[in-house]
């Protein structure tokens, strides 16, 4: 949009200065504006507009001067605009309204300044300068459409243009591609290279990125990016001249839990998805917003799909949650949605086979067995992946059953569910990046949750926050110190004999992020009191800094909790008799008794399947509408991109229709009247895409008098590609972990 | 065997003109059914008297019309349908849905276990989209 | 004729009467009594020259001189009872059509060894296993699998 605005004006401007010169313009050269071989003249000859048309900055784009000694006012094109010192030109161009066309720029990383392509001319200056590194100067007058400018633009993309291969139409990128944009809108309309063009070995980066490194543009974009946000260093510049590549030194893989976001940003076709590979084009995409299931965090995405097709996930900005990055798990675990899927309702005949039966038979038989068992023998456990309607839909339906014996998984027996705050990440993600200490205690942020471990590192590596960590050893990508691997060190710290806690009480926004993987604990309550102490000794719990979080690990745990899925007795499980599983993989069913009536609802034959006595498909998270609340509380929504599979219905349909078999109607008959039935529980599930903050702080809780054994913090996430039951489907993540995770 | 050269005649006089002329119909188009069987293979799915019985319904349909010039004109429209019928412009699908299976569809059978069943069961056990 | 009935003795003296029989009845001799095409094919055959046979069985023969322009090449099928033109692979063609005066095993040194494929003659009418569906079609064993996912399968452990 801002190019082809840009593009239009372009040309506007050269018809104005063509029409005089054309005349004597015998020969045509190469620039496609003749006028530029006198640039001086026609610079000269170009008097400020006398009225300004309103430009609005690009994107969105705005400013918050948090000291207005420090505005300054530059012009742009002859349009005062003010902008905080230390902006560079490139960033005031674009809060007055003008698209730089770049490559290397990038407003999340560190700047290079090495592709040219943003030369604009500034006043004074004698030559054209590469805006995105020149800081702006008070009073500086910029040209961005000037012939000399566009004669720069022209030139640079004839470089870049040189040795870039001519492969567009069997270019992944192709579509979606800056380069393919960006020579429409300002290369010119013939090349003079006439030499052969350079070529480069393509490099191996593992199962997700592929590289045609002959493409290259070599803006450095994924070596800033590997370095700066995922924190490998794996990526670097060799050689030089047109001997210059991007590679990886000694052949190795990309092994970073961010490695996809390298498709994202690079501007050309050098690395794009290997998995997504000459599958589709850009343009024959449905784009659906939705929402990550795969962890806690809840990270923005765009899937895009094909007819009945997942072709690729990508990421949405969302300042808050994710900024632009998605991790690989998110990215690449799409290819699970296509196998493994449960389509038609099955019964588990007498010689322990199953048969596909149409779902009145199917529901008959589970409304027949739930009215054979006693009411406090009735078990209900949610999924991970569940979603809030569904939740609220189960608890209703069991609570009319006369069960109250239902939870979600990973939330362990006793959750605390009362207070909000003991639960939620309460500083937010974005809030991280005030913090100044960090202390993470059972949790190892990298493979939990990857966009909380990049809003760390972001921090650390900005103001150089200290990070201490109590729990197994394991692989960070910033500096931290190993505290201890058990509660001891944590009860160290609370008594203030350990050196960190020094650290933590001087510092101004020290914070604390606790592993969910404690929840499955039994001394969960007494480690949390200690933490506790902790928060009240260093006063991280005040009133505008809430520096106590809990790190979430599954999507549907916040809003399990924030329903109230709380089992009413720790062993129900194994005296259970019927226990109905809505997506539930990761419980274990060994305590199950062997009599007892399992019930699987669920989109992937996974691991509960095959205890299961019957299987309802269900509808996975691309293909439904639901709400999941992220680790840090915030309420967002997934919509259907696909069509479901085979047979399978939405979750919370399937259950609503069984309750009435089971003669239990439910009142609700559309996702609007579960909501409102939700409004009545936890209303705060209905402020879409709004971060609900905990209202009280987790230090009304009275202490605990229990104690903290000595087992060690174990690893909440062992294999961080395949976490759920998508995931373990997938080949793309089976391959990630046969690959990457390799010691 | 085409009908093509069969032309209903102007108007009938009366109601007893009318009414012959429909026997008329009827039995030529009972004559039929054995091509019809024939042409659409129909031997599998239905038998000649089921769909004797089936034509014999759709102008029980409408019994009630007296108008000898309405009733002309059913005729009419009966008579240009079996005609498309016997002449194979129609496929096996439209006669089994039309003739065989009927507006009810397959499933109509089925109507008896959902009585009592609300709105939201029936959609439910039909598709996942409603 | 009197050199044909000269050679067939011949050939009775030096293999005996069942053995002249037996090629009698394979050469489609026999089968000629009741089909006039191939008996005028054998006689026509006679002082022709085998120009050659291709890896189906099929006869080519040639007769310059005395037979009449654009009659002088023809094909003895290898099978006497079902023959048809489809039979003739696709470098004798060239041959028995007059298109080129380069006999089937020259041309079969051109065909491309990765991915030329076999000739197969055109079995209309010989029953639905045996003619050739699209692979959308329901007929076709390989018939393409629209599906999008795969289904999670019961029976494994």
């Amino acid at each position: 949009m801002g190019l082809g605005l840009l593009a239009s004006r372009a040309l506007r401007s050269s018809r104005i200065f063509t029409s005089p010169v054309s005349r004597n313009a015998i020969v045509r050269t190469i620039v496609s504006t003749p006028e530029l071989q006198n640039p001086e003249a026609s610079a000269a000859a170009q008097s400020p507009p006398e009225d300004l048309p309103i430009r609005t900055p690009v994107a969105g784009a705005r400013v918050e001067f948090t000291n207005p000694d420090d505005a300054i006012e530059v012009f742009v094109d002859g349009y005062p605009v003010k902008i905080p010192k230390g902006m560079t030109v490139l960033q005031a161009c674009e809060l007055a309204g003008v698209d730089i066309p770049r490559f290397c720029y990038h407003s999340r990383l560190s700047i290079a300044g090495n592709c040219r392509m943003c030369l604009v001319e500034v006043e004074k200056s004698p030559k054209p300068v590469a805006s995105c590194a020149m800081p702006a100067l008070p009073g500086m007058k910029i040209k961005t459409d000037t012939p000399i400018a566009k004669k720069a633009r022209e030139g640079v993309m004839e470089f870049l243009l040189m040795n870039h291969p001519l492969d567009c139409p069997i270019c992944d990128q192709g579509g979606e591609c800056d380069l393919q944009d960006q020579s429409m809108a300002f290369g010119s309309d013939r090349g003079r290279f006439t030499e052969m063009k350079r070529s480069v070995v393509d490099k191996n980066l593992g199962p997700l990125v592929k590289t045609v490194m002959t493409r290259c543009i070599q803006c450095t974009r994924c070596v800033r990016f590997a370095t700066e946000v995922a924190g490998v260093q794996d990526l670097g510049m060799l050689g030089r001249g047109s001997g210059e590549e991007i590679g990886t030194y000694v052949e190795k893989l990309m092994t970073s839990e961010l490695s996809g976001n390298v498709i994202d940003i690079c501007p050309v076709g050098a690395l794009t998805s290997k998995p997504f590979a000459f599958k589709a084009r850009n343009w024959e995409l449905k784009g659906t917003e939705s929402i990550d299931v795969t962890d806690a965090v809840g990270s923005n995405i765009r899937i895009d799909s094909r007819g009945p097709e997942v072709m690729r996930i990508l990421p949405r900005l969302n300042e808050d949650i994710n900024e632009e990055w998605i991790s690989d798990k998110t990215r690449f675990f799409y290819d699970g949605l296509k196998r493994q899927r449960l389509n038609d309702p099955m019964i588990r005949g007498a010689d322990g086979r199953f048969k596909a039966v149409s779902w009145r038979d199917a529901l008959a038989v589970v409304a027949e067995v739930i009215h054979q068992v006693k009411p406090e023998e009735i078990v209900g456990v949610a999924g991970q992946l569940s979603d809030a309607e569904s939740m609220m839909a189960l608890k209703d339906f069991l609570n009319k059953m006369g069960s109250n014996n239902i939870w979600c998984e990973g939330n362990g027996m006793h959750p605390n569910a009362d207070l909000r705050s003991g639960y939620l990440l309460n500083n937010g993600i974005s809030g991280l990046e005030k913090a100044d200490v960090f202390l993470l205690v059972g949790t190892q942020p990298r493979v939990e949750a990857a966009m909380v471990n990049a809003r760390i590192r972001k921090t650390v590596r900005e103001t150089h926050a200290k990070v201490g960590y109590i729990g197994p050893p394991t692989d960070f990508n910033y500096d931290y110190q190993h505290l201890g691997t058990g509660p001891q060190t944590l009860t160290e710290i609370a008594e203030g004999r350990h050196p960190f806690y020094s650290a933590l009480s001087n510092a101004k926004n020290p914070v604390i992020i606790v592993g969910a993987g404690i929840f499955e604990r039994n001394d969960k309550d007494a480690i949390f009191s200690v933490v506790e102490t902790i928060a009240k000794k260093g006063n991280i719990i005040r009133p505008d800094w809430n520096g106590l979080n809990v790190l979430l690990l599954n999507a549907a745990q916040a809003a399990s909790l924030d329903l109230g899925l709380v089992p009413e007795s720790e062993h129900s499980i194994e005296s259970a008799k019927f226990v109905y599983l809505m997506g539930a993989d990761d419980v274990s069913l060994e305590k199950v008794p062997s009599d007892a009536f399992v019930v699987y609802q669920g989109h992937h034959g996974d691991q509960s399947v095959y205890r299961a006595n019957v299987i309802l498909p269900a509808a996975a998270f691309t293909e439904k509408e639901g709400t999941y609340v992220n680790a840090e509380g915030c309420a967002q929504q997934t919509l259907p991109a696909v069509p479901t599979v085979g047979d399978a219905r939405d979750d919370w349909k399937i259950i609503r229709a069984l309750s009435e078999v089971a003669g239990v109607r439910l009142p609700y008959d559309t996702l609007g009247a579960i909501r409102n039935r939700i409004r009545t529980v936890a209303p705060n599930l209905l402020h879409m895409d709004e971060r609900q903050p905990a209202t009280f702080s987790a230090l009304l809780k009275p202490e605990s008098g229990n104690k903290t054994s000595s087992t060690p913090f174990g690893t909440a996430v062992e294999n961080f590609y395949m976490t759920n039951s998508i995931t373990r489907a997938s080949k793309i993540m089976a391959q990630c972990t046969a690959m990457l995770l390799k010691k | 065997m085409s009908f093509r050269g069969v032309k209903v005649p102007a108007n009938s006089a009366s109601l007893e003109e009318a009414r012959t002329r429909v026997f008329d119909f009827f039995r030529s188009a009972c004559r039929s059914i054995p091509t019809i069987m024939e042409i659409y293979n129909l031997e599998d799915v239905v038998s000649p008297s089921q769909l004797r019985t089936s034509i014999a319904s759709q102008i029980r349909n409408h019994s009630h019309i007296t108008n000898p010039k309405v009733i002309d004109m059913l005729l009419f429209k009966g008579l240009e349908e079996l005609n498309n019928v016997v002449e194979h412009a129609k496929q096996r699908h439209h006669i089994i849905g039309q003739y065989v299976v009927g507006r009810g569809g397959l499933v109509q059978d089925l109507g008896m276990k959902d009585q009592g069943a609300s709105n939201f069961l029936k959609n439910f056990y039909d598709s996942n989209y409603f | 004729m009197a050199s044909v009935l000269k050679g067939a003795l011949k050939s009775i003296r030096e293999r005996g009467l069942g053995n002249f029989l037996r090629e009698l009845r394979e050469e489609g001799y026999l089968s000629c009594l009741a089909d006039g095409n191939l008996l005028q094919t054998k006689i026509h055959n006679i002082g022709a020259t085998l120009v050659g046979v291709d890896k189906f069985g099929n006869k080519y023969y040639e007769k310059l001189g005395e037979t009449q322009y654009g009659r002088h090449r023809w094909v003895e099928y290898a099978l006497k009872d079902r023959y048809n033109a489809s039979q003739v692979p696709a470098e004798w063609h060239g041959w028995l059509h007059f298109i080129t005066d380069h006999t089937g095993d020259e041309l079969l040194m051109l065909k491309p060894k990765r991915y030329g494929v076999e000739h197969k003659e055109n079995l209309s009418g010989e029953g639905d296993e045996y003619i050739y569906h699209s692979k959308g079609h329901s007929l076709n064993p390989g018939q393409r699998d629209w599906t999008r996912y795969r289904a999670w399968e019961p029976t494994k452990p």
